[in-house]
């Protein structure tokens, strides 16, 4: 037994099987929340019929994903056409390997953090590519032509962006960066007299062209081009399209989150009187959550599942709310609490813009990426380091 | 200038988030949800026909003064009628009442004289054949009566 408890690896191979199992849970109920929230904004109720207010919709999507007849286009690239979604889904679970879950919630925290995963996410583009190719149809290739003209464009803005995070965190790690922000006691999103504002606002942006979400989701334009590069996929395979995008999305989040929104670290982590944030601020949110759902307990009381599954929720909530308040649990997950807020705050954003801007035409986005956005970035990478030398350093940012 | 400065500021872009933003509260949701909860139609909606029986005797309102089908715009009404020896009166025998050809403008129901014949507030008038769509006199006094498909 202890010779599996001191295996060095064990701690990140058991992170590893916890994310690659619950994931693809998390990835339904992100697109269950879209399609909640998407109807909120407009007046309607979205799903209702699979359990208590459609609470078990991603189960049945998933069931009926997998058993659909997988159809293989026979004018297309079979072996192509099998590897494009599981190279997108392998490299888009693989960018979770370096991302600080929490101060001691990660799988591994290499000195190279943030490369690997801008690495990882241009080989991801590589997978939307062959498979719009080797679908052997208009739409596809159409699709996967806009994806990588996009994805190009909108990598060089992002990564100027990120180069401005990275001068004033002094570390590619991304356990390092947070540490920076811990120390210089300030989110680098407010760092350098508020100036790293620009960076952030164009990394939030190219954000949303690199991950193919609306307004810039002209690779899969459903008007014009059916559904892009994934028009002739269906099933499992468009469903790991699917996990890729919203495992790029996650991943794209967690690096705003740890670059420049202060990572697992609380609000204002160097005012010792705040304190009270970690506990507080999780309690009150679960119990709210709790309190909402003991109000479907009593609309459900008189359906038998759907009642037992509210009140096991309600339970749950509070139950959640009540951990946070005890001192040694609260120590070990506050952290994992605080980056998974941050992260739900971003891809709630991602939903609201795409409930709220029309898609750009596509020399519009060229035009956004290429005369705004990328001389933006650099000419924000020039004056914040400018900045920062006035300032003697990154040592002393105010 | 001031142009220049919501263009940089994309103060276009926020004032569009917040309307989305207001409109998820959920006072605003339009949707019914059907079958589970019928929607409530206006006062003076015209939709299925009914004919009316004493709410005592259970006998027709009815007279079968055939006025009802002389005045339908549409001739959809057919109404048959046999003297009754005994009371010497008229009695209704069948009423036929095509919905599939009924506009619903309602003279049939001014136009009788004892307040038998009525356009009702059921909306649910649907039929698998055009033969269904056609009412007789026991369909007309029971009223349209829609499956219920949630408990």
């Amino acid at each position: 037994m202890n010779a599996v408890l001191d295996f060095p690896y064990l701690k990140p191979v058991l992170i590893t099987l916890v994310i690659i199992l619950v994931f693809p849970l998390v990835v339904g109920y992100i697109v269950l929340a879209e399609r909640k929230v998407l109807a909120d904004y407009q007046v309607r109720l979205g799903p209702m019929r699979v359990g208590p207010y459609g609470f078990l919709q991603p189960l049945a999507d998933a069931v009926k994903l997998l058993i659909k007849e997988d159809i293989i286009p026979t004018a297309s690239d079979r072996w192509i056409f099998w590897l494009a979604p599981v190279l997108s889904t392998v490299t888009g679970l693989t960018a979770f390997a370096v991302l600080p879950l929490s101060e001691w919630i990660y799988i591994a925290d290499v000195n190279i953090g943030l490369l690997f995963i801008l690495a990882l996410s241009s080989v991801g583009i590589l997978g939307l590519i062959l498979g719009g190719w080797a679908s052997n149809s208009h739409y596809s290739l159409l699709g996967a032509l806009r994806s990588a003209a996009q994805m190009v464009s909108y990598e060089v803005a992002m990564g100027f962006a990120l180069v401005s995070g990275l001068m004033v965190a002094g570390t590619l790690s991304m356990q390092g960066m947070v540490a920076a922000q811990q120390r210089l006691q300030i989110w680098f999103a407010f760092s350098n007299y508020g100036l790293m504002m620009i960076p952030f606002a164009v990394y939030a942006i190219s954000a949303v062209a690199e991950t193919n979400r609306a307004p810039f989701d002209l690779p899969e334009a459903e008007s014009e081009l059916v559904a892009g590069f994934h028009t002739e996929y269906s099933g499992f395979r468009w469903s790991l399209y699917m996990l890729a995008e919203y495992a790029n999305m996650f991943v794209v989040s967690s690096i705003a989150v740890t670059l420049f929104l202060g990572g697992w670290l609380r609000p204002f982590p160097s005012v010792a009187w705040l304190a009270w944030l970690n506990f507080v601020v999780p309690a009150a949110l679960f119990f709210l959550i709790g309190a909402g759902c003991a109000v479907g307990v009593k609309r459900y009381s008189d359906h038998r599942v759907f009642g037992g599954i509210m009140i096991v929720l309600t339970g749950a909530m509070f139950a959640a709310g009540a951990s946070f308040l005890l001192p040694p649990v609260n120590a070990r997950i506050i952290g994992l609490f605080w980056f998974l807020l941050k992260v739900a705050v971003i891809l709630y954003c991602y939903i609201w813009y795409r409930g709220t801007f029309p898609r750009f035409r596509y020399d519009q986005l060229m035009r956004i990426g290429w005369r705004y956005m990328i001389p933006i970035a650099m000419g924000a990478l020039i004056v914040n380091g400018f900045v920062m030398l006035w300032g003697q350093g990154g040592e002393r940012v105010q | 200038m001031w142009k220049f400065l919501r263009t940089v500021l994309l103060v276009d872009l926020i004032q569009g988030l917040w309307v989305t933003f207001r409109y998820q509260q959920p006072k605003y949701i339009y949707t019914e949800q059907y079958p589970a909860q019928r929607p409530q139609v206006a006062e003076r909606y015209r939709g299925a026909p009914r004919l009316n029986i004493h709410p005592e005797s259970g006998q027709t309102l009815c007279i079968a003064c055939d006025l009802c089908a002389l005045i339908c715009p549409e001739n959809l009404i057919v109404v048959t009628s046999e003297r009754n020896e005994q009371t010497r009166r008229k009695e209704l025998t069948t009423f036929t009442y095509d919905t599939s050809r009924c506009m619903f403008c309602g003279l049939c129901e001014d136009a009788c004289p004892v307040d038998a014949l009525e356009l009702t507030q059921d909306f649910e008038l649907a039929s698998y054949t055009r033969e269904g769509a056609i009412w007789d006199r026991q369909m007309l006094e029971e009223g349209p009566l829609p499956k219920q498909y949630v408990r």
